[in-house]
Formats: C-alpha cells, sequence, structure tokens
C-alpha cells in the first residue's frame, strides 16, 4: 500500500530506507579505500567471497570500481535522496501548510525512476569487469566502451540518467509547491530557512540536473550508439568530438551540485539554530538573501575544476573571481548563525549538536576551499586529498550532519515515537569530531601531494612517509564507520519500543509541530492553517506574558490581551515586526 | 620497440660516466630524503617560482588558522556562556547587529579573498600564462610529452633544433632538464585524460585528446625527482610514475647530442608509430 501511495509522506519513508541503505553501502566502500591506503593489497578480512582471485584483496580494478562508486552511490543514490527524497518530501508540504507536493503521482514516479537506477547500480556489481570504474565524474574518453568495455559502465552511466530524472522531477514538484501551495498567510518572509534551502536547491535542480541528463545522454550515446560527440579526432564526423566539452558540461552540473547538497543543509542549520537558541534567527532576510546569492552565483563559478585544463586565461580569470565572490555570501550566513547563538538560551539536543557539528566540518571545508578557488594556488593542491578533505567536509561530512539532524529532529513527527536522546547525541557528536579526523588527515595528506584515485600512492617516493598518516586517517574512518551503530540501534530500538512522542517535543512554533499530529494524517492538517507570524517566534515577551511559554505556533491565534495591555500589544508587534523571522 | 625510445635506453649510464659527480643515474631515487611521517608540508621546491606560490599558500594558511580560531571560538564561547541561559533575546538581531555582520564578512573576504586574487594574479601574470619568458629565453628547452597509458613518452627537438626530424630524441617516463633554463612544455594525449605533475616544481597541467596544451617551468638545481599522473586515466594511474632529472647544462647538452646521434642511427622511417611529434607552435 504504501509503496504505491503518491502521499508525500509514504514517498519520503521509501527514500529515506533506501538513502539509508546507500548510504551504509557507500560508507562501506569508503572503508574500503581506506583499507587500501593504510595497508595496500592487504586482503581484506571477509571480502574473498567477491575477490577470490587475490583472496580478498583489492586489485587496481577492484579498487577503481570502488572509488568510483562510493563518489556515485554517495551523491546520487545516498545524500541527494535523503535531504531531497527523504526530508525534503516529509517536511516541505508540512513545513508550509500544504495538503502534499503539487503534483503527488510525479513524486512518486520520481521515486519509481530513482528506485529503477538504485537497481541498476547494484546490478552493476554482478556483470562481468564489474561496475563503472571511470571514476564518477566518468570523463570521456577513458569512461568510453574503448578503455572501459563493461557493461557496468553502460548500467551505471543508465542509473545516473534514472537519478538525474527523478532530482529534476521532485526539483520542478517542491519549486512550484512552494510557489503555489503555501498556506494562507505563509509569505515569503515566514518560510522556514529550511524550506529557503529546499527551494534554492530545487531551482538549482531544476536548471543543471538536465545539463548533466544532455552531458550523460550524449555520453551514453557514444557507448551503445558509436557517436562521437567526446572522443578526439575521430575522422568520421569530421573534425570529431571534444572531450573538453563534456568536462565544461559535467561541471556546469557538478558545482551546483554541491550547493544543491548544502542548501538544505545550510537551512536547516539556520532553524535548529534558532529553534535551540530560543530566540529567531538572527538577520533571516539576510540569512535568506545569501542562499539566493550563492544560488545565483553558484552556475557561474564551476570552471574551478578546470583551472589545469588549459583553458585560455581569460576564462581563469573570470572563474577565479567569481569562485572567490561566493565565499561572500557563505560568511554572511555563518556570522548570522553565530549571532543567532549569540545571547541566546542554547539548548544541546541531538538536532542541535547535529546543526553546530555541521556548523564546525562546514566552517573547515569552507575555509579550506579558498585555496582552492584562487589559481596560483591551487595548482599544488589540484587533484590531491586536500580537494577530497575539502569536499568532503562540505558536501560530504555537513551534509550528512545535516540529513541526521533533520532525521533527529523529525523522526517524532515521521514515526511518532522518540528516539533515544543520549544515543542520537552520542552519536552526532563523535561522528563530528570522527568527521574532523578523517577529512583532517585528507587535507594533511593532501597537502603533503598525495594525488587522488592512487591504488598505492607509495609507488611515489615523495608520498612514502604519508602512510602513517594515512594509516591513522583510516583508523579514524572505521572508527566513525563503528559510530553509525549507535544510530542503527537507536533506529531499531525506536521503532519497536521507543516512546510515544510529545505533540511537540522541541517547543518550536513551525506548522508541522503545531498544526498537525504525529505522523500526521494524509492530508496534513485537519484543517489549513492560518498563519500569523514567522518561524522563529521564540522568547517573545508577549508571548511569555500570556501563554507561559517561550513559543507560539505560527498559525496559533495569540489569546487576547488584558484590557490594559492592549496598547502594549500594538507597540509589540510593532517593533517585533521589524525583525527577521519573529513575524 | 620504436628506435628511438630503444636508443635511449641505456643512457642514464652514459650520461653518468660523463659527468660522474652531478648526476645520480638511479631512476627511482630522490635527493628528496624520506621525509619523517608528520613532516605535513608542501613537497619540497625545486623551481626557481614556486616559491611565490607557496608564500601565497603560507599566507592563506595564516587566514585559515585566524578565520578557523575566530568561527570555532566564537561557535564554543556563545555556547558555553549562553548555554540554557535564563532569557534569550527576542529579536534577529538590530540593524547595528546586521550591519556588524555584513561588515565583518565584507572585510574577512576583502583581506583574505583579496590577498589570494592578487598574489595569484600576479602569479599568472609573471609565470604560469607568461609565455613570453620561453619564448623570448635563447636557452628555453622546449618538450613534446605524449601521455598514454601508462607511460610519460617525451620528443625533444635534438640538436637541429627542430620537431619530426630523424635525430629527435625520445624518452619514456624519463624527462631530463637543465638546470636554471625554461622548459617550456607542450603536452597532448593519444587515449585518455592525463594530468602532467610535477610536484617539486608546481606544475599541473591537464593532458586532454585533441589538444595540445602548454607549461612552462624553470628547476633551480640539479637533482631527480618524479613526474606523477593527477587524473584518473584507468586501472594503472598509481603507475603513471616518471623520473626528472635536473642535469647541469652542460650533461645536459652531452647527453642529448649523445642521444641525438643513436636516434639518427636507429631512425626508421618507416615506423610511423613512432613519429608522433608535431612542429612545435607557439602560441
Amino acid at each position: 500500500m504504501s509503496l504505491v501511495s503518491s502521499d508525500h509522506k509514504a514517498v519520503a519513508r521509501r527514500y529515506l530506507w533506501s538513502g539509508l541503505g546507500f548510504l551504509f553501502f557507500g560508507g562501506l566502500l569508503a572503508l574500503l579505500i581506506r583499507w587500501q591506503w593504510a595497508l595496500p593489497g592487504q586482503p581484506v578480512p571477509g571480502l574473498a567471497w567477491a575477490l577470490p582471485e587475490s583472496r580478498g584483496a583489492l586489485t587496481p580494478p577492484a579498487y577503481t570500481a570502488v572509488f568510483t562508486m562510493h563518489g556515485l552511490i554517495m551523491i546520487f543514490f545516498a545524500v541527494t535522496p535523503l535531504l531531497f527524497g527523504a526530508l525534503g518530501h516529509f517536511v516541505l508540504p508540512l513545513a508550509i501548510g500544504a495538503r502534499g507536493l503539487a503534483f503527488p503521482r510525479l513524486s512518486s514516479l520520481g521515486f519509481w525512476v530513482y528506485a529503477v537506477g538504485g537497481a541498476l547500480v547494484l546490478a552493476s556489481f554482478a556483470v562481468r569487469l564489474g561496475p563503472a570504474s571511470a571514476g564518477w565524474t566518468a570523463y570521456p574518453p577513458l569512461s568510453t566502451p574503448a578503455f572501459t568495455p563493461g557493461l557496468g559502465q553502460t548500467l551505471v552511466t543508465v542509473a545516473v540518467l534514472c537519478a538525474a530524472a527523478s532530482a529534476f522531477l521532485y526539483g520542478l514538484n517542491f519549486v512550484v509547491t512552494v510557489v503555489r501551495c503555501r498556506a494562507p498567510g505563509m509569505t515569503w518572509g515566514r518560510l522556514p530557512l529550511t524550506v529557503w534551502g529546499l527551494f534554492f536547491a530545487s531551482v538549482l535542480n531544476v536548471l543543471f540536473v538536465p545539463v548533466l541528463a544532455a552531458a550523460t545522454a550524449l555520453l551514453l550515446m557514444d557507448r551503445l550508439l558509436g557517436t562521437q560527440f567526446f572522443v578526439a579526432g575521430a575522422a568520421a564526423v569530421g573534425g570529431g568530438g571534444d572531450p573538453v566539452v563534456y568536462q565544461h558540461l559535467f561541471w556546469l552540473f557538478g558545482h551546483p551540485e554541491v550547493y544543491i547538497l548544502i542548501l538544505p543543509a545550510w537551512g536547516m542549520v539556520g532553524d535548529f539554530v534558532a529553534f535551540f537558541s530560543r530566540k529567531p534567527a538572527h538577520g533571516y532576510r539576510l540569512t535568506a538573501g545569501a542562499m539566493g546569492v550563492v544560488t545565483a552565483l553558484s552556475g557561474l563559478v564551476y570552471a574551478h575544476h578546470l583551472f589545469t585544463s588549459g583553458m585560455a586565461p581569460v576564462l581563469g580569470r573570470a572563474f577565479m573571481v567569481l569562485t572567490l565572490l561566493i565565499s561572500l555570501p557563505a560568511e554572511v550566513m555563518f556570522l548570522n548563525w553565530l549571532m543567532t547563538l549569540w545571547r541566546g538560551s542554547v539548548r544541546l539536543t541531538a538536532p542541535m549538536l547535529a546543526a553546530l557539528g555541521t556548523m564546525g566540518v562546514f566552517g573547515l571545508g569552507g575555509i579550506t576551499g579558498l585555496a582552492l578557488g584562487a589559481v596560483a594556488t591551487d595548482v599544488p593542491l589540484h587533484g590531491t586529498l586536500w580537494v577530497v578533505g575539502h569536499f568532503h567536509l562540505t558536501m560530504g561530512a555537513a551534509s550528512f550532519l545535516a540529513v541526521f539532524a533533520g532525521l533527529y529532529f523529525w523522526f517524532p513527527k515521521m514515526y511518532g515515537r522518540a528516539m533515544h536522546e543520549g544515543l542520537a547525541k552520542a552519536h552526532v557528536l563523535s561522528s563530528a569530531v570522527l568527521f574532523l579526523g578523517v577529512f583532517g588527515g585528507q587535507l594533511a595528506a593532501g597537502y603533503a601531494g598525495q594525488l587522488r584515485r592512487l591504488y598505492d600512492p607509495y609507488q611515489y617516493t615523495y608520498l612514502k612517509h604519508l602512510l602513517p598518516l594515512n594509516q591513522w586517517t583510516t583508523v579514524f574512518a572505521f572508527l566513525l564507520g563503528a559510530a553509525q551503530l549507535l544510530f542503527v540501534v537507536n533506529l531499531v530500538w525506536t521503532l519497536r519500543r521507543g516512546r510515544v512522542a510529545e505533540p511537540n517535543p522541541w517547543h518550536v512554533g513551525t506548522l508541522e509541530w503545531t498544526c498537525a499530529p504525529s505522523p500526521p494524517p494524509e492530508w496534513n492538517f485537519h484543517s489549513a492553517p492560518v498563519v500569523l507570524r514567522g518561524p522563529h517566534a521564540l522568547s517573545q515577551p508577549e508571548v511569555l506574558a500570556r501563554l507561559g511559554r517561550d513559543w507560539i505556533g505560527q498559525a496559533e491565534v495569540l489569546p487576547e490581551a488584558a484590557v490594559e495591555g492592549a496598547d502594549a500589544e500594538r507597540t509589540d508587534t510593532g517593533r517585533v515586526s521589524t525583525v527577521g523571522g519573529a513575524t | 620497440m620504436t628506435p628511438p625510445s630503444g636508443s635511449t635506453s641505456s643512457r642514464p649510464e652514459r650520461g653518468a660516466e660523463l659527468e660522474p659527480p652531478r648526476v645520480t643515474p638511479g631512476a627511482g631515487t630522490t635527493p628528496d630524503t624520506p621525509r619523517g611521517a608528520w613532516t605535513l608540508a608542501l613537497p619540497e621546491d625545486a623551481s626557481t617560482h614556486g616559491h611565490r606560490i607557496d608564500a601565497l599558500l603560507a599566507w592563506s594558511h595564516r587566514f585559515e588558522a585566524v578565520l578557523l580560531a575566530v568561527a570555532f571560538g566564537w561557535l564554543v564561547l556563545a555556547v558555553w556562556r549562553f548555554r540554557r541561559a535564563k532569557r534569550a533575546a527576542p529579536d534577529g538581531g538590530t540593524r547595528r547587529s546586521r550591519a556588524w555582520v555584513l561588515g565583518l564578512a565584507l572585510g574577512a573576504f576583502v583581506v583574505v579573498d583579496g590577498t589570494l586574487l592578487l598574489g595569484s594574479e600576479g602569479y599568472l601574470r609573471d609565470v604560469l600564462w607568461n609565455f613570453r619568458v620561453p619564448a623570448e629565453d635563447p636557452r628555453t628547452v622546449r618538450i613534446e610529452v605524449n601521455a598514454h597509458q601508462w607511460s610519460w613518452e617525451a620528443r625533444y627537438a635534438g640538436e637541429d633544433g627542430r620537431f619530426g626530424t630523424p635525430d629527435d630524441v625520445v624518452t619514456w617516463n624519463d624527462l631530463r632538464v637543465p638546470v636554471g633554463v625554461p622548459v617550456w612544455v607542450q603536452l597532448v594525449s593519444t587515449d585518455v585524460v592525463h594530468g602532467f605533475s610535477l610536484p617539486h616544481f608546481r606544475v599541473k597541467l591537464d593532458a586532454i585528446p585533441g589538444r595540445v596544451n602548454q607549461t612552462w617551468f624553470q628547476a633551480a638545481r640539479e637533482g631527480t625527482w618524479e613526474v606523477a599522473c593527477h587524473q584518473h586515466c584507468g586501472t594503472s594511474h598509481y603507475k603513471m610514475r616518471g623520473v626528472l632529472q635536473v642535469m647541469t647544462p652542460e650533461s645536459y647538452a652531452h647527453w642529448l647530442r649523445e642521444a641525438g646521434r643513436q636516434a639518427v642511427q636507429g631512425y626508421d622511417a618507416e615506423d610511423l608509430a613512432a613519429h608522433w611529434g608535431w612542429e612545435w607552435k607557439a602560441p
């Protein structure tokens, strides 16, 4: 029943389980890579069944498949589905007071397209020559049949097309839903920041995922139909195709994609920091505006991935300036989060710890990206583990922690049961610290020159001394993997015998907590909410005075004041209306 | 086995015979003596211009440290100071506090990004994209590099200074350059995308089928360093390792003369696969 249901909450649950499954799988692949860098060529315990010839040791072809599939699975089948598929589908309509998504059947269709892609990914592991192995970027000519002949590469290319189609569908769905289906009174200035993040990211999905689809479709034609779009000097087509065109198309999608993965995380951090500082977000409009500026710029910076591709100097300079420019709105947003904490009353709940952890890993990840944005400093770092550490901290660790912040925050709403707070806190705290260990180790190794995607980095004399560093990083990675057990145990325990959640366990005012039961019925709200104020109306003096609590629902009518308080109320609301988020 | 490459296979010993104290022949060793396990610095800089990048990176690290200290310090301080505070401010900031946020962000942006932009621009203008230096220097050594799965094939013009003639010297995974002279590299690939990387010379350039990319560098001192591939190019990507020997101008000239003579002897006009070089194209 729930498998065909097009209720946004049912679709979200489907995405949640498949996303968590792929997250687990992609994480195992990551551990294989780490194993290889710590103990090159040593048999991996328990892997002999998969690689009998080498008795479980990763071979170079197996290794290339492992890092390729790790990247693809994490981006297209784990983190994006968790952020948009699970949290986005679940929260977005509830948070804007809608009865569902604008196109419910489209969202169900999108899930099944994604599921087909996921099945193809899994199937690719079973075919001869294994899954894709040309890197997640799949640069031609390496990804053309001449160099990667296996069926697996084709299956995975189709799987990426499926993931792209599904991302486009929910992107479109979210944009239309936010524009058209907001509850009465839910003005743009009253949207939770999470919705802003999802909305902007969905705009990017609609604009840039088709570029990926185009590049992938052309690549697929090169693989299957003998076209030569990306094969240089192909005499048959007179002059031939150009592999660089693929690189530009890929990164024209690829860079917005990192913002697609981080914008919803930013939104959640903005909301949670406000909720658990018990005060309105500092500079709500500035934060939402900064996210908008990042969105607008995100399609104009991509060519910093190609600084070493021999591009024209004028392009290199332009993209350097644009790339550096994007750090300004990010700084505004980060400072706003810090200012939100200031003079608040900070409650270190599990979602809050996860949000603070997101800030920490994102801060380090963002700062280490600065040197990559300038051409000269990019040269020694380009293609090294510095880049790997940088983008894992931002779109890996930060998105991951934000997913769990969201999951711990909305789980009671999704399933009506409260997760164990202690286990949840231990999980997000240990994950955040270990993320810093793992990706900090990668930053250090990359700075010392270790290049990406090397089966055995120690073939190079100048990298030999990095073995102990890599081994420690691997230790952190395995501990990080082990720390996820805290989540699994918590999840299983909560679903079986977790206590029934209170209606509004976090004491916040957003619509999903104040206007709908947990879990919400199919139509979400018994009566359509009429929104009266912003998402962060916390610690408002008049609410404290009249209701005795520091929160009020976005659609909750403040009881009539005592007669003598009427004047005060007018001036109070007059003052409050000028601050972002409170109105 | 193509004649030019065959002719150079015995080259290292001969070069060493004539210049014994200067050139270490054993490919695979580097003077970059094994570093301590926790030496987390950039690879040693053996180029004449790399120090400018290194200095800029050092500045960027100072900025990173300050920004991190501010961000983490502020975060920890705020959580520590306002944890479970009795009262929370009911507003989303004042006009003044928002102005502070904008001002701080703008200040950090101007200082940090401005330094990176200007420093980077200086390097691009003077070095990375300034091909007038190698073009105008009469001593410049020109090398055509052909990257393929999985080796670096390098072509030198030989004594006549022209590519595509019988005295072209071709080496495999064995680059040789004189010290203190601009080295101008033009780079192609005949199969997939590769990345030509000289970590100790702060050089990185993609080798892309269908185009000739170029870069230049100048070695500051003699020694043996490594050539690495920085783009995933297939299963043996990790083995795409070459050696770069920096020699005295005299021993380099001697080596080139000897190798060119052997190349002429072994030249086979029929062997088309060996003639992949191209007429040198200045920008």
